[in-house]
């Protein structure tokens, strides 16, 4: 822990909390890892499709589903923050010099994964005005969707890029 | 630019009885950080590199080097003596 004579209670809560080993075993390979954020993406997209159910489409039922999503949504985000050891979460003293670079890198790497992704819905958008599809009732659905992306990708770059932890003391990958 | 920077920190470690929890808390990083340098992943800052060799009380350039290190048992006892 970089600086550690600064950090506030908080940090020292926060940082110990990103730095527990209970969920280890589902992220102690690139293998895992990548199930781990693909798992994360498709209860994010459930979840999204039935707040939209039940704000724009009325349809009560999927409350219910999308507050049956939000407690493996949150043990999955837990999870991912483990593996990144809260890299994305804990302030920037909390970390050390390898963790800011990597947060950088991450946070590039996921702004450029965003742009592509706006340009992509921008030509979608396009393309739909053009085929006659009302896009104007698409406008809450689509921008949600992209705020949530956006929100989220650093994330997911983030669990895909954690490498594995380094050996036991005096193993052989040293 | 990624100039690979050998270092021979597990070994010092290991001969000195450090855990990485204790080198890595001494200088100020996370305990992982310790584990890529030793395996090659990071190279260390300056600044941390200078930290290291501190706490072991030894040169930078007897822990960091950007050549290969060469065995020990050839610099103690002489390359090839015994051929």
């Amino acid at each position: 822990m970089a600086q550690q004579e600064q950090l506030s209670a908080y940090d020292q809560r926060m940082y110990a909390l990103m730095n527990r080993n209970e969920g280890a075993p589902l992220y102690r390979t690139a293998a895992r890892r990548r199930a781990l954020v693909a798992a994360h993406v498709v209860l994010t997209v459930a979840s999204v499709a039935a707040w939209l159910a039940t704000v724009v489409g009325q349809q009560m039922w999927a409350t219910w589903v999308m507050l049956a999503l939000l407690v493996p949504w949150c043990a999955a985000t837990g999870v991912i923050n483990g593996a990144t050891r809260g890299l994305l979460e804990l302030r920037s003293r909390a970390l050390d010099e390898r963790q800011r670079a990597e947060r950088d890198r991450v946070k590039a790497r996921a702004h450029r994964i965003v742009t592509w992704l706006l340009l992509a819905t921008v030509v979608g958008t396009g393309v739909a005005q053009l085929s006659g599809v009302d896009v104007k009732a698409l406008v809450f659905q689509v921008t949600l969707s992209v705020f949530v992306v956006h929100w989220l990708m650093p994330m997911w770059v983030a669990g895909l890029s954690a490498r594995d932890e380094p050996g036991p003391e005096g193993s052989e990958d040293e | 630019m990624s100039e690979q920077v050998h270092n021979r920190l597990a070994m010092v470690r290991a001969e000195r009885k450090v855990s990485r929890q204790s080198l890595a808390a001494a200088v100020g990083v996370h305990y992982q950080t310790i584990g890529y340098i030793e395996r090659g992943q990071y190279n260390p800052s300056l600044d941390l590199a200078l930290k290291i060799a501190k706490f072991f009380g030894l040169p930078v350039e007897a822990l960091f080097s950007l050549e290969p290190f060469q065995p020990l048992t050839d610099q103690v006892y002489g390359h090839g003596r015994d051929s």
